[in-house]
């Protein structure tokens, strides 16, 4: 069985705590992604769990064994790196069937495993090859390659596609999803993109400074966010988020703008408390070009003036100035629209989030 | 003639080839005749009598000549092999501290900073078997009573020279290698962590073949200069004591200047030079292939 | 948690070996210089003494009185040889770089026939042992009438250094991008002041390697000045040192004191030098 188990685990470096008691438990065969933004403790908690870094504080479980101080090798774990680290001097097939030879396995074995793996990613042309005659995609499947030849419990993924243009890291995002059927073991992925996190894991773990803001799949973490950073972290284009006041019935913008106080929160505020409205883009949009325009039933439509456009051919992105500031609105069917022109804006309160502005929690009950 | 301009190169070159030309190249030339004459300082006209190879057969059949030779040879090997892997040791060291890495490399270097003939002396004062250092601890210590002779037993003495040239030269492999140790990405590294390897089984796949390149450069430019050893020996023990520790080059030198046989000594000389040529091309010829073996990969 | 534990034990165990294996190397490579130091200041007596005396009862100048105070009862010419070795060294090394540069700058920037024909040429000079070329050496010098003079020991200098910073600052200013010359040169420079004013300031630090490397082989160097000297015109501290041992066997203080007096220069060099060395070394012979 190949759990992994966070418990209140801590990274100092001297002095500087980077990673604030964290508690985690990834089930068997699950794909866990652990995102956030550079330098929240993902890849350091990762590393910890690889072995390549001493744990300051806690103890990490891999099945039902605490493996605190145990070398990398004793873990039986498989890493890919972000830049590949791949041995240069060593041909494709040797790099893949390096951790056999030195687990002593026949070079009979080896050969198998290796022709197994090379299948599984279409490397079986580039098997006498070294590194530095591959491209990089490439690269990165040979050092998936080399990760799954071993049949280890765990695989950590450390920001793996980062070093690949757009268009390839798509490609390679449906090959890690298509390995993970495939190969069903137990997956830990690093990633500071959110998309990636979204689209290949069971559950995502978003870390914030050392913390753990949120654990949820990826359904939870974009309908249900828990804090606001979370909010505005999950979802491209970003959610609207914007400060208000609890006024009677109402949510007090500033400039005097106010929207009606959304019916899910009717009891969960007070009067003068400070809040954080958030709004996605899907749910604000020019009146009739809504991506739920038929089955929305609380809405309020204000009109507001256009101060942009992002037209990107099936849908375009308005900014529109509202209480002050710019909010963006998903338009499909697009008309054209110009700066300075008057919209009718729609408001979609059924889909709205609220936070407490000083504990930045949901208020959502 | 006007209009004739040579190339900027020879022209920047000249200097160069000029100097060399007349400091190395012509007396070497000298040297060669030299060898086949019986030229004797104390009398001059015999560099006009030419005797052929007979210099080089008289030499090639004595026995002193072949003792000195070996000598020599043995102790260039052990020296270079120990200085290699004694380098390689400092440099993983070095290379593993944590702080105060610039006094570390600073003090690795002192060594190499000495003249030859200062460290020889540090030695034949640390080595003496009166008042040296070494007896001096081995007698406080109650490991030994009696005064070892260091610099006289021949035996001893190969070593007690053996160890004042390794202190001396051993830092030129640890820099190179520590160059190359710090230059190397430390990816592959923790990748052979997470495949099983042991802290040997990482250092033998995946460190090694990158330092490599490094410690061929360190042993090629070690190589230029192996009659180092002239220095300290000529301090230490003068090639004695009655030729125990006689080496190439100490009998070179004492043919040519005590017993003024210049032209047998030339010959020796040449003998000598054979010898630095082969050393030096055999370590170039590794080096090349090393270079080559960086810039493709790494 | 067995596992756990005996892990976490072996950690602390290599840090600790780690840590005594560095110490010890240390001192290896200090205790011979700290001990000539130590025993230059040391009565004769103490050194002498049987049993060995550790711990120095008192610590004195007077070895580097009675060396600083001339020829004769106990005096040896210290300021003479120093003299001779700092003019040598520092004159050598000077021409050395010139003819370097100029050298180093033909096989960096043109392409010609032989280039590594010559190199190897250039190479192979230097693997001539010194006291092997001392003798063609000798004779030659001595019939020219250049014994015992500082011209005849840097003459030879310069060519035992001309290899190795022709090397060197050949590597240097392959790194330097040829552009910025051309540059320089449709900004309005001749090619002379290209080379001063842009190529030569970006290598200078590499140059100041060679430079070292140059100064301290000269500095050190015995074989070739051991024959090619004759009187204090002309010797080198190398020389003295033997000398000294050779003449005084017993004064044991006083060559340690010598002994001192070419070591510091050794070492203030080796705190001034030591970013730059490895770094030139490196960059120039490695990538080069």
């Amino acid at each position: 069985m190949a759990t992994v188990s966070l418990k209140n685990l801590v990274k100092k470096y001297g002095q500087l705590e980077v990673v604030h008691s964290i508690n985690l438990e990834v089930k068997d065969r699950e794909f866990i992604a652990l995102v956030g933004p550079s330098g929240c403790g993902k890849s350091t908690s990762l590393r910890m769990i690889a072995g390549l870094e001493d744990i300051s504080g806690g103890e990490i479980h891999i099945g039902d064994r605490v493996v605190n101080d145990l070398p990398p090798r004793q873990r039986n774990i498989s890493m890919v790196f972000q830049s590949y680290a791949l041995y240069p001097h060593m041909t494709v097939a040797e790099n893949m069937g390096f951790s056999l030879k030195i687990a002593g396995k026949s070079q009979a074995e080896i050969d198998a495993a290796v022709a197994e793996a090379a299948r599984t990613l279409s490397l079986e042309a580039l098997l006498e090859r070294r590194p530095s005659q591959l491209s990089g995609g490439q690269r990165q499947r040979v050092a998936m390659g080399r990760a799954i030849v071993r049949n280890p419990d765990v695989f950590l993924f450390d920001e793996p596609l980062s070093n690949l243009d757009a268009k390839l890291r798509m490609q390679m995002r449906t090959e890690i999803k298509k390995l993970h059927s495939k190969v069903q073991s137990t997956v830990i992925y690093v990633t500071h993109d959110q998309v990636e996190a979204m689209t290949l894991s069971d559950r995502i773990v978003i870390m914030r400074d050392g913390h753990i803001e949120q654990v949820g799949t990826p359904e939870e973490v974009f309908q249900r966010p828990r804090t606001r950073f979370v909010a505005g972290f999950i979802g491209s284009p970003t959610m609207n988020l914007r400060e208000a006041v609890i006024d009677d019935g109402k949510l007090a913008f500033a400039n005097g703008a106010s929207l009606p106080l959304p019916m899910q929160f009717r009891n969960a505020v007070s009067v003068g408390q400070k809040v954080v409205f958030g709004l996605r883009p899907d749910d604000l949009y020019p009146a009739g070009h809504g991506l739920h325009s038929g089955e929305a039933h609380d809405v309020h439509t204000t009109q507001v003036p256009v101060s942009i456009t992002e037209p990107l051919g099936n849908e375009t992105l308005v900014f529109a100035e509202f209480a002050g500031e710019d909010w963006i609105a998903r338009m499909l069917n697009p008309k054209a629209l110009h700066a300075g022109d008057k919209i009718d804006l729609s408001f979609d309160l059924s889909q709205a989030h609220l936070f407490d502005a000083a504990t930045e929690q949901t208020l959502r009950s | 003639m006007r209009g004739w301009k040579p190339a900027p190169h020879v022209l920047l070159l000249l200097p160069a080839f000029i100097v060399l030309a007349a400091v190395v190249v012509v007396p070497l030339l000298l040297s060669l005749y030299s060898s086949f004459t019986p030229f004797r300082l104390t009398r001059p006209d015999t560099i006009y009598t030419f005797i052929g190879f007979r210099n080089y057969v008289r030499l090639l059949t004595d026995m002193d000549f072949w003792v000195a030779f070996g000598r020599t040879v043995l102790l260039l090997t052990f020296a270079l092999n120990l200085e290699m892997l004694l380098g390689l040791g400092l440099a993983l060291l070095v290379e593993k501290a944590t702080r105060g890495q610039r006094i570390l490399r600073t003090i690795m270097m002192f060594p190499m900073m000495f003249s030859p003939v200062l460290v020889g002396f540090q030695f034949k004062f640390m080595f003496n078997d009166n008042i040296g250092v070494v007896n001096n601890a081995l007698q406080s210590l109650g490991l030994t009573d009696i005064a070892i002779p260091w610099l006289i037993d021949g035996q001893l003495a190969f070593i007690s020279i053996l160890i004042a040239e390794i202190w001396s030269s051993t830092a030129v492999f640890a820099i190179f290698i520590l160059a190359g140790l710090m230059a190397m990405p430390r990816e592959p590294l923790e990748a052979a962590k997470v495949d099983g390897c042991t802290s040997w089984q990482s250092f033998r796949y995946v460190t090694w073949p990158f330092i490599m390149p490094f410690a061929y450069i360190a042993m090629t430019i070690r190589s230029l200069d192996i009659a180092r050893a002239y220095d300290i020996v000529k301090i230490m023990t003068d090639g004695g004591p009655a030729g125990r520790t006689e080496i190439l080059w100490t009998m070179i030198a004492r043919t040519a200047y005590s017993d003024a046989r210049m032209g047998l000594a030339n010959a020796m000389a040449y003998i000598a030079i054979l010898l630095s040529i082969l050393f030096t091309a055999l370590f170039f010829r590794q080096l090349a292939k090393a270079r080559q073996q960086i810039g493709a990969e790494w | 948690m067995d596992e756990n534990t005996a892990h976490r034990l072996k950690g602390r165990f290599l840090k600790v070996g780690h840590l005594i294996g560095l110490f010890l190397a240390m001192t290896i490579i200090c205790l011979p210089g700290v001990w000539i130091v130590l025993s230059s200041l040391r009565p004769t007596v103490e050194i002498m003494a049987k049993p060995p005396v550790w711990i120095p009862r008192e610590l004195s100048f007077d070895a580097y009185v009675a060396m600083f105070s001339g020829v004769g009862q106990g005096g040896i010419p210290v300021l003479e040889y120093f003299r001779n070795s700092l003019i040598i060294s520092v004159t050598s090394t000077v021409i050395a770089l010139a003819v370097g540069m100029a050298g180093g700058y033909a096989f960096a920037r043109y392409r010609f026939r032989g280039k590594s024909a010559i190199f190897l040429g250039f190479m192979l000079t230097r693997t001539v042992p010194g006291i092997a070329l001392s003798l063609p050496l000798f004779f030659v010098y001595a019939k020219i009438g250049i014994i015992d003079t500082h011209f005849g020991l840097i003459l030879a200098y310069v060519a035992l250094n001309v290899p190795f910073t022709v090397w060197l600052i050949d590597g240097f200013f392959r790194q330097v991008p040829r552009d910025l010359a051309e540059a320089a040169q449709i900004d309005g420079c001749t090619r002379w002041q290209a080379f001063w004013q842009v190529e030569f300031p970006l290598a200078r630090s590499g140059i100041a390697s060679a430079g070292i490397f140059a100064f301290l082989i000269s500095w050190n160097e015995f074989a070739l000045a051991s024959q090619l000297t004759r009187s204090t015109n002309s010797k080198t501290l190398p020389v003295g040192l033997l000398d000294y041992t050779a003449e005084f066997t017993i004064d044991w203080r006083g060559m340690c004191a010598l002994a001192v007096v070419m070591i510091i220069p050794a070492l203030t060099l080796t705190f001034i030098v030591q970013k730059h060395l490895v770094s030139g070394l490196t960059s120039g012979a490695v990538k080069g």
